[in-house]
């Protein structure tokens, strides 16, 4: 089981080595796991490194400690039902009294006590100690009973600092396989004695509401919004995976930050030193973005991205005020592009080319047409803007299994590099010009 | 031995369970802490409360553009250095020549290396027991920077340039380091391998309440929930820039010395909405969605 961890998360795509377990041995060692609730911390807070992991996080770690499956689409209250290990939580922990309680208000205890962690327990803890010394008066028995059920709730924790990893998960899959026979009546559910990690189900009864942090609503939370899963980097350019897009286009720009030596300052403070010549540096960042974006706006084909496209790009305009020129055409490229989306003012492909040469060049468009419109002339102009800007790329909306189809298609990849227009392949477009190196 | 207690905010600063937790952790296991989440979400202020609250040491690192690890953690003063040396030259030429007058080096000494290594917050921190260091913004740093970190943080060791002399922290006396980003950048993953991940989730109503009591407690609290219904709405309209903790606080604060029927009109008004709105987009929807109208800007009315 403890071998199975890495593999089982990595199912869900989370990066999850032989690390991870060395990690969580040593949380272990350094006694911050004594519940489940703590597991579940821990392991993300190892595990997790980017708020999109969090969601299948949160699913894989249902799936391989509670044993809680969850199907595409299935929320988690109804994943948490129709799981076994609910039904069987319900047979040993509700008692009689909360019968009537309705689903969601089980779910919401199974899941309060599924994310019981240990700081919860020691704010109780302090709570009551500060409620007594408060009122050592008042103290009736009513408190009393309630500091036993306290202790009762303590000594029920299953601790788990004694314990090592393999033990515990070891322990773990014992429950679990014996959950999958079914009602097999065993009167403990993950660990023994009746040691449950979870706390007594009767506690909130009795005045010691666990406050918890609501690790379970925030798993509920997690799983009902896909801000919290990896939006899907290879799916054609939209609003919604824009962000990523950009994030990825952010590559184009050359940073650098170097110290050089300012060699005027350096004469004019050394004269005024009387010759003593002290070299003067200054720091000195360049930050290039030169980029010319030609779009395919003609045709239906291309209407949907074109906005998309451009609203990218003006995004990144704002971000970094640099040179970025945008131009039109139709469906190729022949003796001229357009400086307006109307194509009404056309800048010949001569002046295009005049342009200093370590611009990028972004060319949108599905290239898709009949095989006549890529006559000889627009072949032409296209070889000679691949020569002439090293860093040229086709970025092309159209899904990358029909390229093979598409005539056109084929003949313009041979000539210039192309690439899916979706944050995946805008991210291999950027470092393909990267490679690209411009001769001075 | 390293301060590994669980802190739980201080009176200014209240920090979710969750994050109390991650932070925890990361202190206990002598690993940075990288907390992301959205601007405004109090993600800097953390390690500064904590620092305050503990009456720890605090280094800070604001990264930018420039950034690179010899400024982070130590770089040799060469221009100091060759100054320095010069003026010894030069010094010994005046005496030679009967001049009285000497140029100083104050207190420093070519002949000490270590004269001249000027230590960044890393050195100090590291050098300074259970102190707290913050590198803040560490997505706007060149790309090659966090992989320089790696060893740093990894071998818990700086080496001083030319003069060789050797930082370290045993794993007990580690500084607690906070890491904030803004994701602008992806970071290498092998650097965050070597990092406790946060996320901060926005705070829901009732959070957001508590926040606003430990910065303006004596608000009234119908002020508040009013102004809470408004900054939710706002954030629910989906705008290019949803306002963040730090602009209620912001909005609020303007609200404080106004007499509360007063605020609540102003609140209700939108007045001073540009607290909280920050592009002309966004400013045009709003006033077509909610009809702000002609309540633009402070109007002091």
């Amino acid at each position: 089981m403890l071998e199975s961890l890495p593999s089982a998360f990595r199912k869900h795509g989370l990066h999850t080595d032989v690390r991870t377990l060395l990690l969580l041995r040593k949380s272990m060692q350094q006694g911050l796991i004594k519940t489940l609730g703590d597991l579940h911390n821990v392991l993300k807070a190892i595990v997790v490194k980017a708020h999109t992991d969090i969601g299948p996080f949160t699913k894989a770690y249902y799936e391989f400690f509670l044993y809680i499956p969850m199907a595409p689409g299935q929320t988690l209250e109804d994943a948490i039902l129709r799981s076994e290990t609910f039904q069987k939580w319900k047979m040993d922990h509700v008692e009689e009294a909360d019968k009537d309680l309705t689903d969601t208000d089980l779910v919401t205890t199974f899941l309060d006590q599924v994310h019981l962690t240990r700081y919860d327990i020691q704010e109780v803890v302090s709570g009551k100690e500060i409620w007594d010394g408060d009122n050592p008066d008042q103290e009736d028995e009513d408190a009393d009973e309630n500091s036993t059920e306290t202790e009762r709730l303590l000594t029920k924790m299953a601790d788990y600092s004694d314990v090592s990893l393999e033990e515990l998960l070891e322990r773990m899959k014992r429950v679990r396989d014996q959950q999958k026979t079914k009602h097999e009546g065993g009167s403990h559910w993950i660990g023994t004695g009746g040691t449950s990690p979870y706390g007594h189900g009767g506690a909130a009864k009795n005045g010691i509401r666990v406050e918890g942090q609501g690790g379970g609503k925030l798993a509920r939370k997690v799983l009902n919004d896909p801000n919290y899963f990896p939006i899907d980097r290879d799916a054609t350019l939209s609003d919604d995976n824009m962000d990523a897009a950009l994030s990825s286009i952010k590559g184009v720009i050359e940073e650098s930050a170097t110290e050089k030596l300012n060699v005027p300052l350096t004469i004019q403070s050394g004269l005024k030193r009387g010759g003593l010549f002290i070299p003067e540096l200054s720091s000195e960042t360049n930050e290039q973005m030169k980029i010319i974006v030609l779009i395919d706006n003609g045709g239906y084909s291309m209407a949907p991205y074109v906005r998309t496209v451009r609203a990218l790009f003006k995004k990144m305009r704002t971000r970094f005020a640099q040179d970025l020129e945008v131009c039109y055409f139709h469906n190729t490229i022949y003796n001229k592009v357009y400086t307006d989306d109307r194509r009404t003012k056309p800048l010949p492909i001569q002046k295009l080319l005049l342009y200093d040469k370590s611009y990028r060049v972004f060319i949108i468009g599905d290239a898709a047409m009949a095989p006549y419109e890529l006559d000889s002339q627009s072949i032409t102009n296209l070889k000679a803007i691949q020569a002439k800007f090293k860093k040229t790329v086709w970025l092309n909306p159209e899904p990358i299994a029909y390229w093979a189809h598409t005539y056109t298609i084929q003949a313009i990849k041979e000539l210039i590099s192309m690439f899916p227009l979706t944050p995946h392949g805008i991210e291999r477009a950027v470092r393909y010009m990267n490679s690209q190196h411009v001769s001075e | 031995m390293a301060e590994v207690s669980y802190w739980m905010g201080s009176e200014k600063y209240l920090c979710d369970p969750e994050l109390a937790q991650a932070f925890h952790m990361s202190r206990t296991l002598g690993m940075p802490l990288l907390i992301e989440g959205e601007p405004g979400t109090g993600k800097t202020e953390l390690p500064i409360h904590y620092a305050k609250d503990k009456d720890l040491d605090l280094e800070v690192y604001p990264v930018g553009s420039k950034s690179n690890v010899e400024q982070f953690v130590a770089r040799f003063d060469h221009v100091k250095y060759l100054r320095d040396s010069q003026v010894e030259i030069l010094n010994a030429q005046r005496e030679e020549k009967g001049l009285t007058g000497r140029l100083s080096t104050g207190d420093r000494n070519p002949e000490v290396l270590g004269d001249y290594v000027v230590k960044g917050p890393a050195a100090k921190a590291y050098s300074k027991p259970n102190s707290v260091l913050l590198i803040d913004e560490i997505d706007k740093a060149p790309r090659e920077f966090p992989n320089d970190l790696l060893y740093a943080l990894s071998h818990r060791k700086f080496v001083m340039p030319e003069s060789g002399e050797v930082i370290a922290a045993s794993e007990e006396e580690m500084p607690a380091i906070i890491i904030t980003s803004n994701r602008e950048q992806e970071l290498p993953t092998a650097f965050k391998g070597r990092c406790i991940y946060h996320y901060i989730h926005f705070p829901d109503k009732e959070t957001m309440a508590k926040i606003i009591e430990k910065h303006h407690p004596d608000l009234e609290e119908n002020v508040v929930r009013t102004a809470l219904d408004i900054f939710y709405h706002l954030r629910r309209l989906g705008l290019e820039r949803a306002p963040t903790t730090r602009e209620i606080l912001n909005w609020l604060k303007y609200m404080r010395d106004i007499a509360p029927e007063e605020a609540l009109k102003k609140i209700e008004g939108l007045a001073g909405i540009g607290a909280l709105i920050k592009t002309q987009t966004d400013m045009e929807r709003v006033s077509r969605m909610i009809g702000a109208g002609n309540s633009f800007g402070p109007s002091y009315n």
